[in-house]
């Protein structure tokens, strides 16, 4: 049978509207319940205006986030309440399931190969850019074009690029095959290579982003800088090492910081193609098959946890590292 | 000023030419580095529309046939005859409604959220505001993931799996902490002098909001507007998890219905590649018209903040 799609979107509608009013209509309620009770009006105007956000802090993330922690120590298939288990989850993570290990390394390698890669490559870009050259919004346009595109087309296309009996990688390098007399490689599909063929779509993919990004910080260091460094008689090379890196950092920072961020949570990619199962699997597209298609809710929160450690450590490090190479105006100056 | 003309005079003939050899050569070097890394970035793009025109036998043949011959067309409608017949109902309007349905309706109700949230933690002083501010920046740090189970569990006990709900109503609560971040930034650099105008003119908070605040960011609004419009459309995790039936589907979520079902057969990469061009098609247009808002939207956090 199939549903109309009247049927599918109306319902939606009215509730979407029903809550988008009933928000509004809270937001008005709390401003004159604080006038009320004789709250400034300002103090009264803020909080009424916040109160969506507050809203969502509890329902959307604090009450998920200590829910999560509670159902990472239990068994849970959504069926039966959850049952508590202590640690099992953990031991079982740490040392029974025999595709964590590698699912982790797997996630962490390509974290610590796609950003540095990626950073290093968009930086000389950046740095090209910034040159007085000819037609920089084309170039930019050309450079930003595959971060608008879904992850999920990115995805097929690469599977594609790659395919081994007929992509156009393999195509192209078929005289070196024949050449150095081996079969074609099989990039996803090979436990060796999958690695190299997915740090090069990521770097296909946020290559364009972090170049815009640095291309603005580099357009915001002050012209003057470079006029000083000039009286000065500074070879272009010594203008990069002590005026333009020192003035970028703080944008390569926020670029390391969000790289870090995201490369431990690729998901829709990694959906898209598959890897060979003694590989393992990225960590985020681990925990969604544990919940969503084993039903093992209580070990993928565990596994969740386990990611989100992950990521507060190396953010943790990151932020305390950049004490030492991260430059801000406002700082030295005081 | 005067050293500076004075010393380039006194250059040499020679060494003046010698200079601007060199910037020359740099110039040429610039140029060519730019655009192979250009073709990097393009060559895929142009193997997925040549890929999407062409008869299935041209679709292993070396050398690769860039221009196909003939250029089939009519691959874009059998992707879609194809689709339809492994999930009946899944045509392409009813695809392009699911996707547009979600996108729009939760890019209106982030941009109004948002914009509200903004609008009270830039122009307004209460006890606790910078708390919280900073709370609500941590916040971006927390892993989606973390949060999903229990999200999901609470859209299963309202009954809502398989609706839109999940994808769309949520979102009154709260909105993304980012765009509330980019928009007080925003909100921020306008002066306190217009405000208190509009005060003595007797003009309420709904008005200041909707008469002076947005107006002026309106830059700022279009480009979230065009952000958010991305993310919808790009969205893969959320409508993967909380839709079942297939003629809810929006286009991403087809895309995956659509690879699983045809690798099983021999994989038909044209088919493929065609649900990928459209899938691509409007966020490239999008992109094209709207190009400023895309880079200042994604700009702003890194430098401004």
């Amino acid at each position: 049978m199939i549903i109309s799609a009247w049927e599918t979107y109306f319902p939606t509608l009215i509730r979407w509207s029903a809550v988008g009013a009933g928000v509004i209509l809270l937001m008005i309620g709390l401003y004159y319940l604080l006038r009320f009770f004789k709250v400034k009006h300002e103090i009264a105007n803020g909080y009424a205006l916040i109160l969506p956000w507050i809203l969502g802090l509890l329902i959307w993330n604090l009450y998920p986030f200590a829910r999560s922690l509670y159902l990472s120590f239990t068994q849970y298939n959504m069926f039966q309440p959850p049952e508590w288990i202590g640690l099992d989850n953990y031991v079982r993570m740490f040392t029974k399931d025999p595709y964590f290990w590698p699912s982790f390394r797997l996630t962490l390698f390509y974290a610590a190969l796609n950003v540095p890669l990626g950073l290093v490559g968009s930086i000389l870009v950046a740095l090209l850019l910034n040159r007085p050259i000819k037609g920089i919004g084309i170039w930019r346009t050309i450079y930003y074009l595959p971060a608008v595109l879904p992850a999920a087309a990115v995805a097929l296309l690469w599977r594609w690029m790659f395919s081994p009996t007929s992509g156009l990688i393999n195509f192209t390098l078929q005289p070196v095959y024949k050449l150095l007399n081996i079969e074609p490689l099989a990039w996803f599909t090979d436990p060796d290579l999958l690695m190299p063929a997915f740090v090069i779509m990521g770097m296909w993919g946020v290559f364009g982003a972090n170049t815009v990004i640095l291309l603005a910080g580099l357009k915001n260091i002050p012209k003057e800088l470079y006029e000083v460094a000039d009286l000065d008689g500074a070879s272009g090379w010594s203008k990069l090492i002590y005026v333009t890196l020192p003035m970028l950092s703080p944008t390569i920072f926020y670029n390391l910081v969000t790289g870090i961020i995201g490369s431990l949570q690729i998901f829709t990619q990694a959906f898209f193609i598959p890897i060979p199962r003694a590989s393992g699997t990225f960590l985020n597209v681990k925990i969604y098959q544990e919940a969503f298609s084993f039903g093992n809710f209580g070990y993928a929160s565990a596994l969740a946890w386990f990611l989100l450690v992950v990521i507060l450590l190396l953010t943790l490090l990151v932020f305390r590292s950049s004490a030492l190479w991260v430059y801000y105006e406002g700082e030295k100056r005081s | 000023m005067s050293s500076i003309s004075l010393s380039a005079k006194a250059v040499p003939e020679k060494a003046q030419f010698g200079m601007r050899a060199r910037r020359t050569l740099a110039d040429i070097i610039t140029y060519i580095l730019l655009a192979l890394f250009s073709l990097f970035v393009l060559i895929p793009f142009f193997y997925m529309f040549s890929t999407s025109l062409k008869p299935e036998s041209q679709l292993f043949i070396w050398p690769i046939r860039w221009i196909p011959e003939p250029i089939l067309w009519e691959n874009y409608v059998r992707a879609f005859q194809e689709l339809n017949r492994i999930a009946p109902g899944l045509n392409f309007w009813r695809i392009l409604g699911n996707t547009l349905f979600i996108t729009i309706l939760a890019m209106v109700a982030e941009l109004i959220a948002v914009s509200l949230v903004a609008f009270g933690f830039a122009r307004f002083r209460f006890p606790g505001r910078d708390v919280l501010f900073i709370l609500m920046l941590s916040t971006m740090m927390l892993p989606g993931i973390i949060t999903l189970i229990p999200i999901f569990v609470i859209w299963r006990n309202l009954g809502l799996i398989d609706t839109y709900d999940p994808l769309v109503t949520g979102i009154w609560l709260g909105g993304g902490a980012w765009a509330v971040f980019l928009l007080r930034q925003f909100l921020l650099s306008i002066p306190k002098e217009i405000e208190e105008a509009a005060i003595i003119d007797g003009a309420n908070t709904f008005q200041i909001y909707y008469k002076i605040m947005l107006p002026l960011v309106k830059p700022a609004l279009l480009a979230l507007g065009v952000l958010i419009f991305q993310g919808n459309w790009n969205n893969f995790m959320g409508p993967l998890i909380y839709l079942n039936t297939p003629v809810k589907f929006p286009m991403v979520v087809a895309l995956k219905f659509f690879q699983e079902s045809l690798s099983k057969e021999a994989p038909k990469w044209h088919y493929m590649m065609a649900m990928s061009t459209v899938m691509a098609a409007p966020i490239l247009v999008l992109f094209f018209t709207a190009q400023r808002y895309f880079i200042e939207g994604l700009t702003i956090g890194a430098v401004k903040g």
